[in-house]
């Protein structure tokens, strides 16, 4: 892969990381889905170009997922009954 | 009613000196490797002299010490719940990527893992160097000073 495979792999692992810390459920579990799918169909991308604009889509989905984590503790819902 | 609501007033005014006088207490018992709750008893005899305010103290102290085994176990069984490992291939030996088949974004998966486990970061540099179980062990072994 011709963009830094140490970058990417933690990319990803810091998306995750924050992926977690999703007070709600339902978006907790789309963000871990949402990364994991992304990353996965991004991995037999030839084009060079192609790769780099999916890493900038990661790149700010991580700084989206690291705010709406604050909003989604600010405004705290009750725990589904899934996860009781 | 009046005098009432000024002894409620006393005791929160009171109540920042107890948790100081508290404080050294539990770091003393902090090596004991219980978690006790301890009802300690004060009565302010010159300001209240019926009234005794029962505060209780949280002891936390060190965790439980790992051995060698203990590791191998967790992290075995950390390995096993993990739902693409298949637990027949599993052994100490077996190489992530070759032998159970995993690539590298699952790695990265099973490393975070490990430090949720064992409750510290491990960094990227180290983590590529972790391809077998027993790698694992013995990295989590040198972090807690365990040697045998």
């Amino acid at each position: 892969m011709a963009l830094g495979r140490n970058h990417i792999l933690s990319l990803y692992k810091s998306l995750l990381r924050e992926s977690h810390k999703f007070s709600s459920y339902n978006y907790r579990e789309y963000a871990l889905r949402r990364v994991r799918d992304g990353f996965r169909a991004g991995r037999h991308l030839a084009n060079e170009a192609e790769q780099e604009q999916q890493l900038q889509i990661a790149q700010e989905s991580l700084e989206i997922i690291k705010r709406q984590v604050v909003i989604g503790q600010l405004y705290k819902s009750p725990a589904l009954i899934i996860e009781k | 009613m009046a005098s009432l609501g000024r002894c409620v007033r006393l005791i929160t005014r009171v109540r920042p000196s107890l948790a100081l006088a508290a404080i050294p207490r539990t770091t003393t018992i902090g090596c004991l490797h219980t978690l006790n709750t301890r009802e300690c008893t004060v009565s302010n005899k010159s300001l209240l002299p019926t009234l005794n305010k029962t505060c209780s103290v949280r002891n936390y102290s060190a965790k439980e010490p790992l051995t060698l085994d203990m590791i191998q176990q967790r992290v075995l069984l950390v390995l096993k719940l993990y739902d693409k490992i298949s637990p027949e291939k599993l052994t100490m030996d077996s190489h992530f990527m070759q032998d159970l088949g995993l690539d590298s974004l699952d790695h990265v998966e099973v490393i975070m893992a490990m430090e949720d486990e064992f409750g510290f970061e491990i960094p990227d540099g180290d983590a590529e160097k972790l391809l077998r179980p027993a790698d694992i062990i013995r990295y989590v072994a040198d972090k807690e000073d365990i040697y045998d």
